[in-house]
This record gives C-alpha cells, structure tokens and sequence, in this order.
C-alpha cells in the first residue's frame, strides 16, 4: 500500500516511522563521522554568498519561477539543520537564543523539496563558491532515506537487486540468455553477421554492465553495443552473477550504493575478468567511476562503451560504411557523464563520423540541461507531470529548436524521459535512440554483411538486408 | 577625541589587527586539516587537481564569468577590485605602515586611489540596490548580505573625506576616527562572517570535489553505527 504524503508514492513502513527528528539527527551525526561530507557542509554552511547566480543555471526555477526552487534556497534547508546541531557557533546559539529547531514537519519539506532537484549539478558550475547543491541533494536523501522516506520505485528496484532476482528489472537468468538469443537471430537478419552475446567467459577483458533494462526496451542499443564489440574483436561478457549496471543507491543512499558496486567489483573477480564495461547508462557510469573507492587498489578500471568505441574509431578498427546517416541528428549530454567533463568529445567525434547532419543543442557538453529526468526522478512515474512539464521544458526547447529528427542520449534514463518529454511537449516525430542503435546502422562489416546506414526500422532493415543479400548473390 | 584617536589607531587596531589575522588563519589551518583528513581517509585518492585548480583560478579572477549575470556581475568584479587595491595600497596606508614597522611597497597614484574609492562606495551601494531590486537575490537575501557591503562602504567614505578635507561636511578628527573605527570592526568581521571567502575561496573547488571522495567503508560504517547492518532493503 502506498499513500499520497508526498509527490511521489512511499512505502507504508515510512509512513509508521516515530521520532524522525531524532532519528534524521542520529543518522546526520553518523554520515559526518564516517563520511566525508563535512569538509564541504562546513564550508557551505559558512560561506554561503547568497548572489543567487545559481537561480538562472536551473531549469526547474527559469520554469517556475518559485522561491523553493532555488538552488540556494534548497540547500539552505540541510545546511540550516547543519549549522544549528553540527556548528559549533549554531550549538551555542541555540543554547543561548533558541531559534531553529528540526522538526517532523521540517523533515517533510525536505521530503518534498529534495526530490524536485534532480542532483544534475548545472548549478554548480555558475557559483563563484562551488557549492555543489547536487552534493547537499544527495546527501540530504541519503538522510531522509534514513528515516525511511524513499520513492517506493527507487526503493523496490533496489530491493530486488540486492535482496531478490539480482538485479533492478528482475530478470531472472533465464530470461535474460532467451533475449539475447533473440538478440543474436536479429543480428544475424540485419547483419548478415554471427554476432555473440558471450556468458560468463572467464578471462575476458571486459564484463559489461548495462542498464538491466536495455535488455527490456533497448534491443537497439544492446545490439549496437555487441555489434561494437564483435568488430573491434573486443574480449567481452556478461557474467550471470551480476549484470546490472543500475545502482539507485547513487539517488538516496551512499549504504546501497556501496553494496551495489561492491557487486560489480565481484563479478569482474569471479570472471577473472579485467574490466568493467559500462553500457549507455549515465549514471550507471557515474556509480561504476566509484570503483576505486570501495575496490581499492586493484579494482578493476571502469569503461563506458562510448569511450571504447570512439577509441577503437580513433585507432581505425571501427570500418565504417561509406553511407553515413541523413537525417538530422542531434546529442543530449548526460549530466552523470558530462557535467565534470569527462564523457563529452567521443560521443561527438563518433556522430561526426557517422551522421551527415549533426547539430549541437546549446547550451552544450559540461553547460547542458538536464534531460529533466534526473536523480532516479526518472523511474517516479507519479511525478511525469512534473518531469515532463516545469522540468523538461526547457528541454524541450532546446530539442525543438534543432529541428532535429533523432536525438541521441546515450543513457537509459535520459532516454526514457526524453521519449516523454518529446510526447507532452507536441515533440511526436522526434525519435529518441541510442548512440549505439545509429552505429548499428553504420558499421562495416565485411562483404558478408549487409545493411544500409538508412533503413528507418528494424524490419525495413530486415527486408533491405534481404534485398541486398539477393542482389549479390544475383 | 585625541585620546579616542589614538586608542583606536594604536591597540584597538593592533588587536583587530591581530584578530583577523588569527580569525583567517585559523580558517586557513582548518580547511587545510579538513582536506588532509579527507584525503587521508578517501578510498579514492586521485584528485583532479589540474582541473580543481583552473576551475578554482576562473573564479578568482572572475572576468569571464560575468557576463552571465552582466550587471551584478561586474558591479562585484569593480567592487571587489576596488576594496582590495585601496586598503592595501593607498599611499597613506603604506606610509603608515612604514612608520611603525618598517615595512614598505609601492602604493598607487593619489588620483588612482581616489577613483577606486569612489567607485568601492559606488559599487556597494549599487550592490545593495541590485540585491533589492532583483527577485532572485532579494528572495535569498539575509539581514548581513545587506549589511556588509554598505558596512564595508563606510571606512572608503570616511577615508575619502579624511583625504579631501575641503570636501568634508564634518570635522577632521570625527571622520578619521570613524574611518579607523569602521575599518578595525571590518578586520573583526572578516573571519567571522561571510566575507571569510577572502582566504577560503581558493579551497571550495577542491573541498566540494573531496566530499565526493568517500571512504570505502563509510556506508557500511553509518550502518553499523545505526543498527542496520543485515537489515532487508
Ligand atoms: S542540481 Fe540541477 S535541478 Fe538541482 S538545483 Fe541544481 S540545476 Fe536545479
Ligand atoms: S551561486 Fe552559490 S553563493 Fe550564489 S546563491 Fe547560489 S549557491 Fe549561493
């Protein structure tokens, strides 16, 4: 049973918790003592200029125009608990002059308001004290999650991965080699290739973690990604231990998010296997980049695909066919993977090589808008309105005034919520994909392979391979 | 009023003096110990230091960041321009401070000086006005970010009056009493407010980078601390 609290839809158990002051306190001392989150509250809760540079960064605000929806304005509701319980100087005033006192329904507002903000840290980058609001945002779930206020949908995908099936979209084994199997026969149709989607193939070099539910929704892109590395002779596989890059613990708990990649980190040493391969996945990316602090040394180093395929582009192992694709193609930048810089040029030396027309949105690369969906905001279906409205606007602009026909966002819930940006905001014709599903349509492979770059769906594809295949063998 | 005078030029100012410098110093040692110990505990110890720093270097010296907000922007980037080159470098201040201690700098041209101060006044007023006028900042805006700039403003006014006594509606004596008065308070203030992003604006890149530097086990620590551990999702 779930109860209309909040925006979105908590379990009941959050709903029976007592004491959530004392309890949010308790868990607030412990994250401080443990964590290394006090360095930057600390100097938040100081330094804090109030120039409200940080308002015009936002999507959420430019659309609402509403005070809550301040970066600012948002964080000052953690820091303001911080100071008062955590500062020294807020310790004495307190004792001295009373004042701020955190109470139940405080622990509400912050309920409501933390999950507006969808972490994508476009803020940060405009305050001149790099104060990092996507920080405070995750932090403060983290602390609520402690009390128990969690998205029922983040809270239950968890579940199943770490306490049931294995993984976010409950995929039993079984079911996961059936759909690759699938897969495989589709491939072999378009391509006129055998392109494997190995098991649990000891000594690879690569284990490769998708977003489980590509292997629901994103048959494009997942063959992309094999297509990829059957070319390029890539060592890859899936290991049947683990094979989900989705880590929601990124949303609302650094506990959750320990054990997931703690997960990955065990599946590459059960394979033998060297690293990891992340699939299109923003934040399944950005979650595996935290290998190195729970693997240690040793861990295993962390790939996402895009930049394996543009380096084995970069190295000429990638053929291309001569066809590249016509429509207009345009590219949203995940913010798990490009706000700090560090997923933004192979991508686009990619679509270059592969599309005729290939425009930027603007703002672009590190300055890009959130896709809207942010912050695990994405899988709240209750909260679409909200998503697709005030915080996909401006997005939607943005996609509109390319006039592009496919956008590609190379991120499983970028992808998700752009469909539905693009469907409430009279976007219908845009197509969002992959950028694997666009490689797919392109890559060379030899004279026993047979497609054109411009098929439109998979089965013209299908019917074209057909064709060709006659032709030559005509 | 003598006696006022020199009270306030003489200890009030060497204990004011003396309470920034320990006030920022301290800030100073405590961000460097903070970041030391979270780097220490960081499972993952490589810091983007090249990044941090150039991140860090493009809001010191913030001029192509304006032009986002153009009006605030660069009525902050004059005014901070202004109240750290005059203090610091204002002939008179240099000569003072040669007097006492010995130590000596170039200063700049009197007319320079002039036109700083003028503008340090001008700007916080301005700032102030923006502040107000603006819906963004005015909905964040506390009773201290009102407060400072004009305060800061008041040791430029006095300053300029007691260098231009033609000019001045008051007593000399008065003014340069409230001058030296305003600017010893502003040294109080330093540490101890938001203007302490003086010396701590150079670490915040790096401090909010580090927070992202968890120790591995801290999740599993906060657990154990709350009686979670083993606990079902
Ligand atoms: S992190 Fe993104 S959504 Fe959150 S306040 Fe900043 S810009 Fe807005
Ligand atoms: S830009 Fe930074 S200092 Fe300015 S209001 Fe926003 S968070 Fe506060």
């Amino acid at each position: 049973m779930t109860q209309h609290k909040y925006s979105y839809y908590v379990e009941e158990a959050a709903l029976e918790v007592t004491d959530r002051p004392r309890k949010f306190l308790e868990a607030f001392a412990a994250v401080l003592e443990y964590g290394n989150y006090g360095i930057a509250l600390d100097a938040y809760a100081r330094l804090s200029a109030k120039c409200a540079r940080c308002a015009s960064s936002c999507q959420l605000y430019e659309a609402t125009q509403n005070e809550r929806d301040i970066p600012c304005h948002r964080s000052e509701l953690l820091l303001r608990v911080y100071r008062r319980y955590f500062s020294r100087s807020g310790v004495m005033k307190a004792r001295l002059f009373g004042g701020f006192e955190l109470t139940d329904d405080y622990v509400e507002l912050m309920a409501e308001e933390y999950y507006r903000c969808t972490a994508c840290r476009r803020c940060k980058i405009t305050c001149p004290l790099g104060i990092d609001h996507g920080l405070i945002t995750h932090l403060a779930r983290w602390l609520l999650a402690e009390v128990k206020v969690i998205p029922k949908a983040l809270l239950v995908a968890v579940r199943e991965q770490l306490d049931g099936v294995g993984n976010t979209s409950a995929i039993p084994i079984p079911a996961l080699k059936d759909t690759c199997e699938f897969l495989e026969e589709e491939l072999k149709e378009q391509t006129g290739v055998d392109i494997k989607f190995p098991f649990d193939v000891e000594g690879s070099n690569y284990v490769f973690f998708p977003a489980v539910s590509d292997f629901l929704l994103e048959a494009d892109t997942l063959m992309g990604n094999a297509a990829v590395m059957h070319v390029t002779g890539g060592l890859w596989t899936i290991g049947t231990g683990n094979y989900d890059g989705i880590n929601y613990g990124l949303f609302y708990s650094d506990r959750m998010m320990e054990r997931i990649v703690n997960n990955l980190i065990g599946e590459v040493r059960r394979l033998n296997a060297k690293k990891i391969l992340v699939g299109e996945c923003g934040h399944a990316t950005r979650s595996a980049w935290f290998v190195p602090t729970f693997g240690g040394r040793g861990a295993p180093p962390v790939v996402n695909c895009i930049q394996y395929a543009a380096q084995k582009l970069r190295e000429g192992k990638l053929p291309l066919k001569r066809g590249k694709i016509i429509e207009r193609v345009t590219y949203h930048d995940p913010c798990n993977i490009a706000r700090a810089g560090r997923i933004t040029e192979e991508p686009r030396e990619i679509l270059n090589a592969i599309c005729e027309d290939f425009v930027e949105m603007t703002p672009n690369r590190t300055e890009n808008y959130c896709c809207g969906g942010g912050g695990g905001t994405v899988s709240i279906d209750e909260i679409r309105k909200f998503r697709t409205g005030p915080m996909g606007k401006r997005k939607a602009e943005q996609i509109r005034t390319t006039g592009a026909e496919y956008v590609v966002a190379p991120c499983a819930n970028c992808k998700k919520q752009l469909r539905e940006v693009c469907e409430d905001n009279g976007l219908e014709t845009v197509q969002v994909v992959g950028l694997h599903d666009l490689f797919l349509r392109v890559i060379d492979f030899g004279p026993s392979a047979s497609v054109d770059a411009n098929s439109r769906t998979a089965d013209e594809g299908v019917e074209e391979a057909i064709q060709q295949t006659t032709e030559k063998e005509g | 009023m003598e006696t006022w005078l020199s009270w306030a030029r003489g200890p009030f100012f060497w204990a004011s003096l003396t309470f920034m410098f320990l006030g920022l110093a301290r800030h100073v040692f405590v961000t460097v110990w903070e970041v030391v110990r979270a780097t220490r505990r960081a499972g993952d110890k490589r810091i983007p230091h090249r990044k941090i720093a150039a991140v860090t270097l493009a809001w010191l010296l913030p001029f192509g960041k304006i032009k986002s907000r153009l009006a605030f922007g660069l009525t902050s980037l004059v005014f901070h321009i202004a109240i750290i080159l005059v203090p610091l470098f204002l002939a008179g201040h240099v000569a003072l401070w040669q007097r006492n201690t010995g130590l000596s700098w170039p200063a700049i041209p009197h007319l320079l000086a002039d036109v700083l101060t003028v503008t340090a006044v001008l700007t916080a007023v301005c700032l102030v006005l923006q502040r107000a006028i603006a819906k963004d900042t005015r909905r964040l805006s506390r009773f201290q970010d009102y407060f400072l700039p004009l305060f800061i403003a008041v040791p430029f006014a006095s300053g300029f009056l007691v260098m231009h006594p033609a000019w001045n509606p008051f007593p000399y004596e008065p003014t340069l009493l409230a001058h030296v008065i305003s600017g010893n308070v502003l040294m109080i203030l330093l540490p101890l407010t938001k203007l302490s992003h003086c010396v701590l604006l150079p670490g915040t890149q790096l401090v909010s980078e580090l927070a992202w530097h968890w120790p591995p086990d801290a999740g599993s620590r906060v657990g154990i601390a709350l009686g979670k551990e083993g606990e079902p999702v």
